[in-house]
Protein backbone atom coordinates (compact mmCIF):
# COMPACT_ATOMS: atom_id res chain seq x y z
CA UNK A 1 0.00 0.00 0.00
CA UNK A 2 1.62 3.19 -1.09
CA UNK A 3 1.06 6.63 0.25
CA UNK A 4 -1.55 7.86 -1.48
CA UNK A 5 -3.84 4.84 -1.09
CA UNK A 6 -3.46 5.45 2.53
CA UNK A 7 -4.20 8.53 1.97
CA UNK A 8 -7.29 7.61 -0.38
CA UNK A 9 -8.24 4.76 2.92
CA UNK A 10 -7.86 7.58 5.38
CA UNK A 11 -10.46 9.64 3.02
CA UNK A 12 -12.88 6.39 2.95
CA UNK A 13 -12.97 5.85 6.76
CA UNK A 14 -13.70 9.51 7.62
CA UNK A 15 -16.73 9.18 4.40
CA UNK A 16 -17.68 6.09 6.76
CA UNK A 17 -17.27 7.97 9.70
CA UNK A 18 -19.48 11.06 8.49
CA UNK A 19 -21.96 9.14 7.32
CA UNK A 20 -22.15 6.55 10.04
CA UNK A 21 -21.76 3.82 8.36
CA UNK A 22 -21.31 0.93 10.78
CA UNK A 23 -19.83 -1.57 8.59
CA UNK A 24 -17.80 -1.68 5.13
CA UNK A 25 -15.99 -4.24 3.23
CA UNK A 26 -14.75 -3.90 -0.06
CA UNK A 27 -12.86 -6.28 -2.44
CA UNK A 28 -11.15 -4.29 -5.70
CA UNK A 29 -8.23 -6.28 -7.59
CA UNK A 30 -5.73 -7.61 -4.80
CA UNK A 31 -6.60 -5.27 -2.47
CA UNK A 32 -9.43 -5.84 -0.03
CA UNK A 33 -10.52 -3.66 2.73
CA UNK A 34 -13.04 -4.67 5.73
CA UNK A 35 -14.35 -1.24 7.94
CA UNK A 36 -16.20 -1.90 10.92
CA UNK A 37 -16.88 0.83 14.04
CA UNK A 38 -18.13 -0.16 17.50
CA UNK A 39 -20.94 1.93 18.75
CA UNK A 40 -24.99 1.83 16.72
CA UNK A 41 -24.02 4.43 14.01
CA UNK A 42 -26.83 3.17 11.39
CA UNK A 43 -26.57 4.06 7.74
CA UNK A 44 -28.23 7.16 6.49
CA UNK A 45 -29.92 6.66 3.59
CA UNK A 46 -29.48 10.02 2.08
CA UNK A 47 -25.88 9.75 2.16
CA UNK A 48 -24.14 11.24 -1.17
CA UNK A 49 -23.46 7.87 -3.38
CA UNK A 50 -21.54 10.11 -5.61
CA UNK A 51 -19.24 10.59 -3.22
CA UNK A 52 -19.24 7.10 -1.90
CA UNK A 53 -18.60 6.00 -5.94
CA UNK A 54 -15.48 8.10 -5.64
CA UNK A 55 -14.04 6.57 -3.06
CA UNK A 56 -14.78 3.32 -4.26
CA UNK A 57 -12.62 3.93 -7.43
CA UNK A 58 -9.71 3.40 -5.79
CA UNK A 59 -7.92 0.76 -5.96
CA UNK A 60 -4.40 -0.77 -5.87
CA UNK A 61 -2.20 -1.19 -8.74
CA UNK A 62 -2.72 -4.52 -10.60
CA UNK A 63 -0.12 -7.22 -9.61
CA UNK A 64 1.14 -5.31 -6.17
CA UNK A 65 2.95 -7.80 -4.10
CA UNK A 66 2.76 -6.84 -0.61
CA UNK A 67 2.15 -8.66 2.89
CA UNK A 68 -0.88 -8.20 4.43
CA UNK A 69 -0.68 -4.69 6.36
CA UNK A 70 -2.21 -3.40 9.55
CA UNK A 71 -3.13 0.40 8.96
CA UNK A 72 -3.56 2.36 12.07
CA UNK A 73 -7.12 4.69 12.13
CA UNK A 74 -5.32 8.06 13.00
CA UNK A 75 -8.41 10.11 12.43
CA UNK A 76 -11.53 8.32 14.13
CA UNK A 77 -12.88 9.22 17.33
CA UNK A 78 -12.15 7.03 20.25
CA UNK A 79 -15.74 6.82 20.91
CA UNK A 80 -15.97 5.08 17.85
CA UNK A 81 -13.57 2.21 18.82
CA UNK A 82 -12.92 1.87 15.11
CA UNK A 83 -10.51 -0.64 13.34
CA UNK A 84 -9.60 -1.03 9.93
CA UNK A 85 -7.64 -3.96 8.12
CA UNK A 86 -6.03 -4.21 4.90
CA UNK A 87 -4.78 -7.11 3.26
CA UNK A 88 -3.28 -7.80 -0.06
CA UNK A 89 -4.62 -10.96 -1.32
CA UNK A 90 -3.33 -14.09 -0.76
CA UNK A 91 -3.06 -14.82 -4.30
CA UNK A 92 -1.51 -11.88 -5.61
CA UNK A 93 1.46 -13.76 -7.81
CA UNK A 94 -1.67 -15.13 -9.56
CA UNK A 95 -3.52 -12.28 -9.79
CA UNK A 96 -1.08 -10.34 -11.52
CA UNK A 97 -2.50 -11.77 -14.69
CA UNK A 98 -5.50 -10.40 -13.92
CA UNK A 99 -6.67 -7.46 -16.22
CA UNK A 100 -8.82 -4.78 -14.84
CA UNK A 101 -11.63 -3.75 -17.37
CA UNK A 102 -12.41 0.26 -16.22
CA UNK A 103 -15.45 2.60 -16.90
CA UNK A 104 -14.68 5.33 -19.68
CA UNK A 105 -17.60 7.44 -18.38
CA UNK A 106 -19.34 8.43 -14.98
CA UNK A 107 -23.21 6.47 -14.82
CA UNK A 108 -25.06 4.06 -13.42
CA UNK A 109 -23.46 0.66 -14.24
CA UNK A 110 -25.89 -1.98 -15.57
CA UNK A 111 -25.08 -6.12 -16.18
CA UNK A 112 -27.89 -6.50 -18.29
CA UNK A 113 -29.16 -4.53 -21.98
CA UNK A 114 -32.75 -3.81 -20.35
CA UNK A 115 -34.41 -4.76 -17.13
CA UNK A 116 -34.99 -8.52 -16.62
CA UNK A 117 -33.10 -9.71 -19.61
CA UNK A 118 -29.85 -11.82 -18.77
CA UNK A 119 -26.82 -10.43 -18.20
CA UNK A 120 -24.06 -9.52 -21.04
CA UNK A 121 -21.66 -11.76 -19.09
CA UNK A 122 -21.66 -13.96 -15.64
CA UNK A 123 -18.16 -14.88 -13.72
CA UNK A 124 -16.59 -17.96 -15.59
CA UNK A 125 -17.69 -16.72 -19.12
CA UNK A 126 -14.81 -16.55 -21.96
CA UNK A 127 -14.68 -12.94 -23.13
CA UNK A 128 -13.04 -11.61 -26.76
CA UNK A 129 -11.82 -8.09 -27.12
CA UNK A 130 -14.85 -5.99 -28.09
CA UNK A 131 -17.12 -8.26 -26.79
CA UNK A 132 -19.55 -5.81 -24.53
CA UNK A 133 -19.46 -6.54 -21.14
CA UNK A 134 -22.11 -4.03 -19.44
CA UNK A 135 -23.68 -0.54 -19.93
CA UNK A 136 -23.03 2.95 -18.13
CA UNK A 137 -25.64 4.84 -17.92
CA UNK A 138 -25.55 8.85 -17.52
CA UNK A 139 -28.33 11.15 -18.53
CA UNK A 140 -29.53 9.04 -21.36
CA UNK A 141 -26.78 8.16 -22.72
CA UNK A 142 -26.42 4.16 -22.62
CA UNK A 143 -22.44 3.62 -23.08
CA UNK A 144 -22.03 0.14 -24.54
CA UNK A 145 -18.30 -0.97 -22.35
CA UNK A 146 -16.62 -3.46 -24.35
CA UNK A 147 -14.13 -6.03 -23.02
CA UNK A 148 -10.54 -4.13 -24.21
CA UNK A 149 -9.09 -7.60 -23.47
CA UNK A 150 -9.66 -11.30 -24.34
CA UNK A 151 -10.29 -13.47 -20.94
CA UNK A 152 -11.89 -14.91 -18.65
CA UNK A 153 -14.32 -12.92 -16.15
CA UNK A 154 -13.18 -13.64 -12.90
CA UNK A 155 -14.73 -10.86 -10.88
CA UNK A 156 -17.32 -8.27 -11.54
CA UNK A 157 -16.60 -5.29 -8.91
CA UNK A 158 -19.94 -3.54 -9.14
CA UNK A 159 -23.44 -4.05 -8.53
CA UNK A 160 -26.11 -4.05 -10.87
CA UNK A 161 -28.25 -0.18 -10.12
CA UNK A 162 -24.62 0.61 -8.44
CA UNK A 163 -22.88 4.37 -9.66
CA UNK A 164 -19.89 4.63 -11.02
CA UNK A 165 -17.32 6.98 -11.52
CA UNK A 166 -14.84 7.69 -14.48
CA UNK A 167 -12.03 5.31 -14.06
CA UNK A 168 -13.68 3.11 -11.44
CA UNK A 169 -12.71 -0.44 -12.18
CA UNK A 170 -15.69 -2.86 -13.24
CA UNK A 171 -14.39 -5.99 -14.01
CA UNK A 172 -11.47 -8.48 -13.24
CA UNK A 173 -10.39 -11.14 -16.74
CA UNK A 174 -7.91 -13.12 -16.14
CA UNK A 175 -5.71 -13.38 -19.26
CA UNK A 176 -6.04 -16.71 -21.44
CA UNK B 1 -36.86 10.54 -55.27
CA UNK B 2 -39.43 10.72 -53.08
CA UNK B 3 -38.99 8.89 -49.94
CA UNK B 4 -42.79 7.31 -48.68
CA UNK B 5 -45.04 10.05 -49.77
CA UNK B 6 -44.30 12.82 -47.31
CA UNK B 7 -40.64 13.36 -47.31
CA UNK B 8 -38.57 14.23 -50.41
CA UNK B 9 -34.72 13.25 -50.36
CA UNK B 10 -33.59 16.12 -52.76
CA UNK B 11 -35.22 18.82 -50.61
CA UNK B 12 -33.60 17.72 -47.28
CA UNK B 13 -29.91 17.34 -48.99
CA UNK B 14 -30.34 20.61 -49.84
CA UNK B 15 -31.50 22.10 -47.26
CA UNK B 16 -28.73 20.15 -45.03
CA UNK B 17 -26.55 20.82 -47.57
CA UNK B 18 -23.63 22.82 -45.29
CA UNK B 19 -24.04 19.47 -43.06
CA UNK B 20 -22.37 16.38 -43.00
CA UNK B 21 -26.33 14.75 -43.19
CA UNK B 22 -26.23 15.42 -46.92
CA UNK B 23 -26.16 12.68 -49.06
CA UNK B 24 -26.44 10.93 -46.07
CA UNK B 25 -30.41 10.09 -45.45
CA UNK B 26 -31.32 6.82 -44.95
CA UNK B 27 -35.19 6.51 -44.74
CA UNK B 28 -36.90 3.35 -44.04
CA UNK B 29 -41.02 3.18 -44.35
CA UNK B 30 -40.84 0.93 -41.56
CA UNK B 31 -38.03 -0.24 -39.37
CA UNK B 32 -38.14 -2.16 -35.76
CA UNK B 33 -36.08 0.81 -34.27
CA UNK B 34 -33.84 3.02 -35.95
CA UNK B 35 -31.47 3.44 -32.96
CA UNK B 36 -30.68 -0.61 -33.23
CA UNK B 37 -30.19 -0.21 -37.07
CA UNK B 38 -27.54 3.22 -36.38
CA UNK B 39 -25.73 0.90 -34.10
CA UNK B 40 -25.47 -1.70 -36.37
CA UNK B 41 -24.26 0.69 -38.89
CA UNK B 42 -21.95 2.02 -36.70
CA UNK B 43 -20.45 -1.35 -35.69
CA UNK B 44 -19.66 -2.11 -39.51
CA UNK B 45 -18.52 1.55 -40.44
CA UNK B 46 -21.57 3.36 -41.16
CA UNK B 47 -19.81 6.89 -41.74
CA UNK B 48 -20.22 10.20 -39.24
CA UNK B 49 -23.23 12.40 -40.39
CA UNK B 50 -25.16 9.13 -41.25
CA UNK B 51 -28.90 9.37 -40.50
CA UNK B 52 -31.43 6.79 -40.04
CA UNK B 53 -35.28 7.69 -40.59
CA UNK B 54 -38.30 6.00 -40.03
CA UNK B 55 -42.23 6.72 -41.46
CA UNK B 56 -42.67 4.11 -38.59
CA UNK B 57 -41.00 1.72 -35.94
CA UNK B 58 -42.03 -1.58 -34.99
CA UNK B 59 -40.15 -2.00 -32.04
CA UNK B 60 -38.96 2.16 -30.93
CA UNK B 61 -37.64 2.32 -27.41
CA UNK B 62 -36.42 4.42 -24.86
CA UNK B 63 -34.31 4.43 -21.72
CA UNK B 64 -35.00 1.01 -19.32
CA UNK B 65 -36.92 -1.32 -22.08
CA UNK B 66 -39.55 1.71 -22.45
CA UNK B 67 -41.29 1.45 -25.77
CA UNK B 68 -41.71 4.38 -27.77
CA UNK B 69 -44.89 4.35 -29.72
CA UNK B 70 -43.99 5.11 -33.16
CA UNK B 71 -47.04 4.44 -35.69
CA UNK B 72 -46.64 5.33 -39.14
CA UNK B 73 -47.37 9.05 -40.45
CA UNK B 74 -46.97 10.39 -36.89
CA UNK B 75 -44.05 11.17 -36.15
CA UNK B 76 -40.12 12.00 -36.34
CA UNK B 77 -37.97 8.72 -35.63
CA UNK B 78 -34.61 9.25 -36.33
CA UNK B 79 -31.26 7.94 -35.43
CA UNK B 80 -28.10 10.51 -36.12
CA UNK B 81 -24.64 8.21 -36.25
CA UNK B 82 -21.80 10.54 -34.86
CA UNK B 83 -17.83 9.89 -34.62
CA UNK B 84 -16.68 12.43 -32.41
CA UNK B 85 -12.81 13.07 -31.89
CA UNK B 86 -14.03 13.86 -28.01
CA UNK B 87 -13.21 12.25 -24.98
CA UNK B 88 -16.17 9.21 -24.13
CA UNK B 89 -17.18 11.46 -20.87
CA UNK B 90 -17.15 14.46 -22.63
CA UNK B 91 -20.00 12.81 -25.07
CA UNK B 92 -22.42 13.74 -22.31
CA UNK B 93 -23.02 17.19 -23.50
CA UNK B 94 -24.49 15.67 -26.63
CA UNK B 95 -27.46 14.04 -25.11
CA UNK B 96 -28.01 18.10 -23.12
CA UNK B 97 -27.32 19.43 -26.58
CA UNK B 98 -30.13 17.30 -28.78
CA UNK B 99 -32.66 18.42 -25.84
CA UNK B 100 -31.78 21.78 -26.45
CA UNK B 101 -31.59 21.25 -30.52
CA UNK B 102 -34.72 19.73 -30.46
CA UNK B 103 -36.65 22.18 -28.64
CA UNK B 104 -35.08 24.96 -30.71
CA UNK B 105 -36.32 23.04 -34.16
CA UNK B 106 -39.80 23.28 -32.43
CA UNK B 107 -39.76 26.80 -31.78
CA UNK B 108 -38.62 27.88 -35.35
CA UNK B 109 -41.30 25.74 -37.03
CA UNK B 110 -44.20 25.78 -34.88
CA UNK B 111 -43.23 29.10 -32.17
CA UNK B 112 -44.23 26.78 -29.47
CA UNK B 113 -42.40 27.17 -26.12
CA UNK B 114 -41.75 23.30 -25.12
CA UNK B 115 -40.29 22.96 -22.04
CA UNK B 116 -37.17 20.30 -21.25
CA UNK B 117 -37.56 17.74 -18.50
CA UNK B 118 -33.23 16.92 -17.41
CA UNK B 119 -31.80 15.42 -19.40
CA UNK B 120 -33.85 15.99 -22.61
CA UNK B 121 -37.58 14.65 -22.31
CA UNK B 122 -39.29 17.32 -24.56
CA UNK B 123 -42.62 18.45 -22.98
CA UNK B 124 -45.43 20.68 -23.45
CA UNK B 125 -46.76 21.48 -19.65
CA UNK B 126 -47.10 18.06 -18.23
CA UNK B 127 -47.10 15.84 -21.15
CA UNK B 128 -44.10 14.51 -23.02
CA UNK B 129 -44.28 14.46 -26.78
CA UNK B 130 -40.57 14.32 -26.99
CA UNK B 131 -37.57 12.02 -26.40
CA UNK B 132 -33.98 11.08 -26.95
CA UNK B 133 -31.86 8.42 -26.19
CA UNK B 134 -28.21 8.11 -26.76
CA UNK B 135 -26.23 4.94 -27.25
CA UNK B 136 -22.22 5.07 -28.07
CA UNK B 137 -19.51 2.42 -27.99
CA UNK B 138 -16.35 3.98 -26.82
CA UNK B 139 -12.84 2.42 -25.89
CA UNK B 140 -11.23 3.96 -22.80
CA UNK B 141 -10.11 7.08 -24.74
CA UNK B 142 -12.15 7.23 -27.87
CA UNK B 143 -15.41 7.47 -28.87
CA UNK B 144 -16.20 4.39 -31.93
CA UNK B 145 -19.61 5.95 -32.82
CA UNK B 146 -21.99 7.50 -30.95
CA UNK B 147 -25.99 7.10 -31.89
CA UNK B 148 -28.46 10.10 -31.18
CA UNK B 149 -31.96 8.62 -30.88
CA UNK B 150 -34.70 11.03 -31.14
CA UNK B 151 -38.42 10.37 -31.70
CA UNK B 152 -40.96 13.40 -31.58
CA UNK B 153 -44.72 13.18 -31.72
CA UNK B 154 -45.73 15.46 -34.40
CA UNK B 155 -49.31 14.40 -35.71
CA UNK B 156 -50.02 11.63 -33.37
CA UNK B 157 -54.29 11.86 -33.12
CA UNK B 158 -55.12 10.42 -29.75
CA UNK B 159 -52.84 7.85 -27.61
CA UNK B 160 -54.10 4.73 -25.53
CA UNK B 161 -55.73 5.76 -22.01
CA UNK B 162 -52.88 4.58 -20.53
CA UNK B 163 -50.41 7.00 -22.43
CA UNK B 164 -52.71 9.54 -22.69
CA UNK B 165 -52.26 11.29 -19.77
CA UNK B 166 -48.45 11.53 -20.17
CA UNK B 167 -48.34 11.91 -23.80
CA UNK B 168 -49.23 14.27 -26.11
CA UNK B 169 -48.10 15.42 -30.15
CA UNK B 170 -48.10 18.74 -32.01
CA UNK B 171 -51.37 18.16 -33.08
CA UNK B 172 -53.14 17.28 -30.07
CA UNK B 173 -51.57 20.74 -28.38
CA UNK B 174 -52.38 23.22 -31.54
CA UNK B 175 -55.13 21.78 -34.11
CA UNK B 176 -52.54 21.87 -36.88
CA UNK B 177 -50.39 19.73 -39.39
CA UNK B 178 -47.58 20.65 -38.72
CA UNK B 179 -44.45 18.95 -41.45
CA UNK B 180 -42.32 16.66 -40.51
CA UNK B 181 -40.08 17.21 -43.04
CA UNK B 182 -39.46 20.76 -41.90
CA UNK B 183 -39.25 19.59 -38.12
CA UNK B 184 -36.53 17.10 -39.20
CA UNK B 185 -34.63 19.69 -41.04
CA UNK B 186 -34.50 22.20 -38.60
CA UNK B 187 -33.36 19.50 -36.07
CA UNK B 188 -31.04 18.14 -37.71
CA UNK B 189 -29.25 21.98 -38.89
CA UNK B 190 -29.74 22.76 -35.03
CA UNK B 191 -28.06 19.49 -34.15
CA UNK B 192 -25.39 19.99 -36.19
CA UNK B 193 -24.47 23.33 -35.34
CA UNK B 194 -24.64 22.04 -30.84
CA UNK B 195 -22.47 18.84 -31.67
CA UNK B 196 -20.20 21.47 -34.12
CA UNK B 197 -19.67 23.88 -30.78
CA UNK B 198 -18.62 20.63 -28.94
CA UNK B 199 -16.62 18.70 -31.54
CA UNK B 200 -14.24 21.45 -31.58
CA UNK B 201 -11.60 22.16 -29.20
CA UNK B 202 -11.49 25.17 -29.79
CA UNK B 203 -15.18 26.21 -28.80
CA UNK B 204 -15.93 23.07 -26.71
CA UNK B 205 -15.59 25.02 -23.17
CA UNK B 206 -18.09 27.91 -24.38
CA UNK B 207 -20.08 25.37 -26.38
CA UNK B 208 -20.50 23.36 -22.47
CA UNK B 209 -20.78 26.66 -20.51
CA UNK B 210 -23.33 27.87 -22.68
CA UNK B 211 -25.41 24.58 -22.86
CA UNK B 212 -25.54 24.88 -19.16
CA UNK B 213 -27.22 28.53 -18.77
CA UNK B 214 -29.41 27.59 -21.51
CA UNK B 215 -30.79 24.88 -19.68
CA UNK B 216 -31.32 26.21 -16.90
CA UNK B 217 -33.28 29.19 -18.60
CA UNK B 218 -35.41 26.59 -21.09
CA UNK B 219 -36.44 24.12 -18.58
CA UNK B 220 -38.72 24.74 -15.41
CA UNK B 221 -37.59 21.41 -13.66
CA UNK B 222 -33.84 22.40 -13.11
CA UNK B 223 -34.61 24.73 -10.41
CA UNK B 224 -37.29 24.78 -7.45
CA UNK B 225 -38.73 21.81 -8.75
CA UNK B 226 -40.07 19.00 -6.13
CA UNK B 227 -39.35 15.80 -7.86
CA UNK B 228 -39.18 12.25 -7.23
CA UNK B 229 -36.03 10.60 -8.68
CA UNK B 230 -36.12 6.48 -9.83
CA UNK B 231 -32.54 6.66 -9.28
CA UNK B 232 -31.53 3.08 -6.65
CA UNK B 233 -33.79 3.11 -4.16
CA UNK B 234 -35.68 6.43 -5.55
CA UNK B 235 -35.77 9.55 -3.50
CA UNK B 236 -37.44 12.99 -3.71
CA UNK B 237 -36.53 16.37 -3.30
CA UNK B 238 -36.33 20.10 -4.96
CA UNK B 239 -34.60 20.23 -7.75
CA UNK B 240 -31.06 23.13 -7.08
CA UNK B 241 -29.52 23.49 -11.20
CA UNK B 242 -27.14 21.79 -12.68
CA UNK B 243 -23.38 20.98 -11.76
CA UNK B 244 -20.43 21.94 -13.65
CA UNK B 245 -20.66 18.31 -15.43
CA UNK B 246 -24.56 18.97 -16.28
CA UNK B 247 -25.95 16.62 -13.69
CA UNK B 248 -28.85 17.58 -11.62
CA UNK B 249 -28.70 18.64 -8.22
CA UNK B 250 -31.42 17.74 -5.79
CA UNK B 251 -32.04 18.60 -2.28
CA UNK B 252 -33.17 16.15 -0.18
CA UNK B 253 -33.89 15.71 3.84
CA UNK B 254 -30.52 14.09 3.75
CA UNK B 255 -28.48 16.84 1.93
CA UNK B 256 -27.96 17.61 -1.78
CA UNK B 257 -28.14 14.65 -4.31
CA UNK B 258 -26.47 14.40 -8.07
CA UNK B 259 -28.59 12.80 -10.22
CA UNK B 260 -26.46 10.49 -12.89
CA UNK B 261 -29.33 9.29 -14.99
CA UNK B 262 -32.70 8.39 -13.12
CA UNK B 263 -36.11 9.55 -14.02
CA UNK B 264 -37.62 12.93 -13.02
CA UNK B 265 -40.99 13.18 -12.21
CA UNK B 266 -43.14 15.73 -10.69
CA UNK B 267 -44.08 14.35 -6.79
Amino acid sequence: MNPEELEQLKELIEFLKENQIGEFALERGDLKVSVKFGGEQTAQPGMDVASLARLLAMQSPAGAVAPPVHVPVPSVAPQMHASAEVSSSAEASEEADLHIVKSPIVGTFYESPSPGASAFVKIGDRVENGQVLCIVEAMKLMNEIESDAAGEVVKRLVQNGQPVEYGQPLFALKKV
Amino acid sequence: MTLGSIFESAAIDAALRNTPFAGQMHFFPSIHSTNTHAMAAGEHGAPHGSVFFADEQTAGRGRSSHQWQSPAGCGIYASILLRPTIAPGDALWFSLAAGLAAQDAIAQVTTLKTDLRWPNDLMLGKRKFGGILTEMNAEATRIRYLVIGIGINVLHPAFSPDLAPIATSLLIETGLPWSRQEILIALLQSLHRETSALSDPATSDAGQSSILDRVEAMSTWVRGRRVRVDEGEGFTGVTEGLDARGFLRVRTAQGLRTVFSGGVRDF
